[in-house]
């Protein structure tokens, strides 16, 4: 094998999901002996080229070609014969077998005993393996005791161990330490040594830099940024990442913040995040911006008392608020919009009216105790229509909405319980244009209303049109807020990108 | 300096769709899940009456009136674990072990009949404390959970025993059995209760809706502020003070404290709720359903027995009912998920 023959052609790749196109590449070849590094947004289109490259995801048109063979598109068994591996940021692991059974899953030890298992040779490949990269994790221990940044170690040893021709890496080393790190990078380095293709999804932009020989920068699903490591200065990524056009997009002011302090939280920790410290006014939307995995979700599961907090204090309205539970917050004035409305906050097949009464029976019911239904059913047409949720009629399951109406119908819920804290986390995921803006109108009518609003997002733009300040997490932390008359894309990213080397 | 949004809708009372009430009827007959049940409940009842001049008797509806209690109290019971997501399969050892234990209090300690109930009641609402805490707290899977008290409570009630029934039960205890308000037994009336507060609680109360929710989304249930192990907790209570209800029933009917009773009445009860209609898979199902799922069954084995049909065959035709009722339960739910599909 040659190091500078092409290893990878991929040709007029194109995938869409309904009506947005997630990626559009006319042609890219990836050379072997090299590592190219793929940075871009989230959503920008990293992990769909590279899941077409290792065959999860089957793209609308194109062809992929590895070391001149056609890959049948979509087909995961194809690619791995064709020599693509992939470590993902999930571990498609066992948890109730041991390193050693895990890394040999599926490929038995060579060359032992037929039938019954060779537990002393599984040991032995089991822990060259590990040997690669380094890692000095006991072969015989169950992988559901590991920490998560030794599985993570565990999939590259294993993605390792298949002797790749193209090895795709999503975001190897954002769970490792310094020194793990280096040894998966050194790792990967060998193998592009030896003339493999090794694609590196990574967020910190220096290590980027570091490790590449090639950096490819996508933006909203195409390519627009073919650089060498001389020329992918910090700067020039983020601007490439970010797109020049769109870097200072601020709308009008909002409604002025009270000069009352809503929420407070100081030194707060919990597992993966903090300390933080934190301060929301009522009537301020407080954007919190920061890559995936940075702590977003976490914080304000913490503040909803759905993730035990390990430290710290939280005030609201000045009193001291200390949630052992959601069903303490939610007592004491908190409210949360969830991320993952199907799994995490709607009763798909319940009518709209049982979902938007959820948080509020008990104050709904009689004597605190008996539900009427007429009661019900009027505070339910008021909540939705509030909340200007789109339903043939209340009794309407929610299953059957669109995803913005039933989004809707999560917030109709806790502007119904008249929260003094409204978390939410992803607003508009997976949200029409339209709905979009419908949804930004209720958050801004909660602020004016006087609700104190903690907006979680992965969508910049989203927060620099909604919030008053956006506070940008890396690795558990805050790392710095800015104040509306500073936002800028650019700013935003590079702390985020780079927040946890200031 | 401000511009508050001004576009606030007028918030105009609500008006709930109005359909003339005739056609609002049908569609709601129509729209009511537990339509098939009934429906073949009253063709079934029709059926034996004709083919027995003995099946509508009065002496005959008063013994299908013990049978409905034992299994439709069991029923109600398990619909709440079943409607948190979880199940019980610990209540026919639980009817053992209080049949025993309040047969026990009452002839061989000398209790007065309402205190030994009543303490009798108390444990079994222990066991469901414990089951509770069991899945709540230590995160023990509902099947496991109960099937350990499945064997438990069954070895708790031949130990108390050794094995032979306990006689000697005061006659104010088995009076309980005997008396009839308007022909109709007490332990069927006692059904008839349970059944309303059953439906109160399910339906009209905050505390029953939470608990739909629990079954529903466990997850969305939590981060909307509800207290999910209180609910489920709540559940394995009641399911288990079911069981100590039927256990004192029996007692009472048989006047002795019998330690095999109730082998397998928990899936008898379980069939039941799963025939009227309440998803095993939690958050769905009504009352009404689980009591005409009990009725079905008993209307059936009632039947077969005036029918001199084989006790083995009755278990066949039972099983097919089983089968006919999930059958249509997944088609149902098939169909009514594409008429969602098609309607948006």
């Amino acid at each position: 094998m040659t190091t500078d023959a092409t290893t990878v052609r991929l040709t007029g790749l194109r995938k869409s999901y309904g009506t947005t196109t997630v990626l559009d590449v006319p042609r890219l070849d990836l050379h072997g002996g090299q590592i190219v590094a793929l940075v871009g947004e989230n959503g920008a289109g990293k992990s769909t080229l590279t899941g077409i490259l290792s065959g999860i995801v089957r793209p609308d048109e194109g062809t992929v070609e590895i070391g001149g063979v056609a890959l049948r598109t979509g087909d995961p068994g194809h690619a791995q014969q064709l020599g693509a591996a992939h470590v993902s940021q999930e571990f498609p692991l066992v948890g109730q077998l041991s390193v050693a059974e895990n890394l040999l899953l599926g490929h038995p030890p060579t060359g032992t005993r037929r039938v019954l298992v060779d537990r002393a040779a599984q040991r032995r490949q089991a822990r060259a393996l590990l040997d690669r990269i380094g890692a000095t994790i006991g072969t015989d221990r169950l992988v559901e005791t590991l920490t998560v940044p030794q599985q993570q170690l565990i999939e590259v040893a294993k993605a390792l161990g298949r002797n790749p021709r193209v090895l795709v890496l999503d975001e190897p080393t954002s769970a490792l330490g310094p020194v793990e790190s280096a040894a998966v990078l050194a790792a990967a380095r060998e193998l592009a040594d030896a003339g493999a293709v090794v694609v590196f999804i990574g967020h910190r932009l220096d290590e980027v830099r570091e490790v590449a020989q090639r950096v490819l920068v996508l933006r909203n699903g195409r390519l627009v940024a073919d650089l060498t490591p001389g020329e992918a200065t910090e700067q020039r990524l983020v601007r490439a990442m970010v797109g020049a056009e769109l870097s200072d997009l601020v709308g009008e002011p909002r409604t002025a913040a009270q000069d009352r302090n809503a929420f407070t939280a100081s030194a707060l920790t919990a597992p993966g995040i903090g300390p933080i410290d934190l301060t929301l006014r009522a009537g301020e939307i407080l954007g919190v911006a920061g890559l995936m995995g940075s702590g977003r979700s976490r914080l304000l599961h913490t503040v909803m008392g759905a993730i035990p907090r390990t430290g710290g204090v939280m005030t609201l309205d000045d009193r001291p608020y200390d949630p052992g539970s959601p069903a303490d917050a939610a007592a004491a004035g908190v409210g949360l919009v969830p991320e993952d409305r199907k799994h995490q906050a709607l009763l798909l097949d319940d009518p709209v009216r049982r979902n938007v009464s959820l948080a509020v029976l008990p104050a709904l019911s009689v004597s605190r105790f008996f539900l009427s239904p007429r009661r019900e059913r009027a505070f339910a047409a008021e909540a939705a229509q509030a909340a200007t949720v789109k339903c043939t009629s209340i009794e309407q399951p929610v299953r059957g909405l669109s995803g913005g109406n039933q989004q809707k119908s999560v917030f109709g819920r806790w502007f119904a319980a008249r929260p003094r804290l409204l978390l939410l986390d992803e607003p508009t995921r997976g949200v029409d244009v339209g709905a979009k803006a419908g949804i930004y109108r209720l958050i801004e009518q909660a602020a004016a209303d006087g609700m104190a609003v903690l907006v979680a997002s992965s969508e910049l733009e989203e927060l620099m049109q909604l919030t008053h300040r956006i506070a940008v997490m890396s690795h558990g932390r805050l790392v710095r807020t800015f104040d509306r008359d500073q936002f800028s894309k650019e700013a935003v990213m590079t702390a985020a990108t780079i927040g946890a080397a200031r | 300096m401000t511009a508050a949004p001004t576009e606030t809708p007028a918030v105009t009372p609500p008006e709930p769709a109005q359909e003339p009430a005739g056609r609002r009827l049908v569609t709601r007959l129509a729209a009511t899940p537990e339509i098939g049940v009934i429906a073949t409940v009253i063709v079934l009842f029709l059926a034996f009456s004709a083919a027995s001049d003995n099946f509508a008797g009065v002496s005959n509806l008063q013994t299908m009136g013990f049978d409905l209690a034992q299994y439709g109290i069991l029923a109600l019971g398990v619909s709440f674990v079943i409607l948190t997501g979880g199940i019980d399969l610990s209540l026919g050892s639980v009817v053992a072990l209080t049949a025993v234990l309040s047969a026990w209090l009452n002839a061989s300690a000398g209790l007065p009949t309402l205190p030994s109930i009543g303490l009798t009641l108390l444990l079994a609402a222990a066991i469901g404390v414990v089951h509770g805490l069991f899945v709540t707290r230590l995160g023990v899977p509902p099947f496991v959970t109960t099937l350990i008290t499945l064997v438990a409570a069954r070895g708790a009630a031949l130990a108390i025993t050794k094995g032979f029934p306990i006689d000697g039960v005061s006659e104010s205890f088995t009076d309980l059995n005997a008396y009839r308000l308007l022909l109709v037994p007490v332990p069927t009336v006692i059904f008839i209760v349970c059944c309303v507060v059953a439906w109160v609680f399910l339906e009209r109360t905050y505390a029953g809706r939470q608990l739909y929710a629990v079954g529903g989304n466990r997850e969305a249930a939590r981060l909307a502020g509800i207290r999910t192990e209180r609910r489920i907790m709540l559940a394995y209570v009641v399911s288990a003070l079911c069981a100590g209800l039927v256990g004192v029933l029996i007692t009472s009917r048989l006047s002795v404290g019998q330690p095999g009773v109730g082998q397998g009445w928990e899936l008898t009860a379980i069939a039941a709720a799963v025939i009227g209609g309440i998803s095993l898979s939690g958050g769905a199902g009504r009352v009404v359903g689980v009591a005409f799922g009990a009725i079905l069954l008993v209307v059936i084995n009632t039947g077969l027995v005036i029918l001199h049909v084989s006790p083995y065959y009755q278990q066949i035709v039972l099983g097919l009912v089983l089968a006919v009722a999930v059958t249509t339960d997944r088609i149902r739910s098939r169909r009514l998920a594409g008429a969602r599909k098609a309607s948006t």
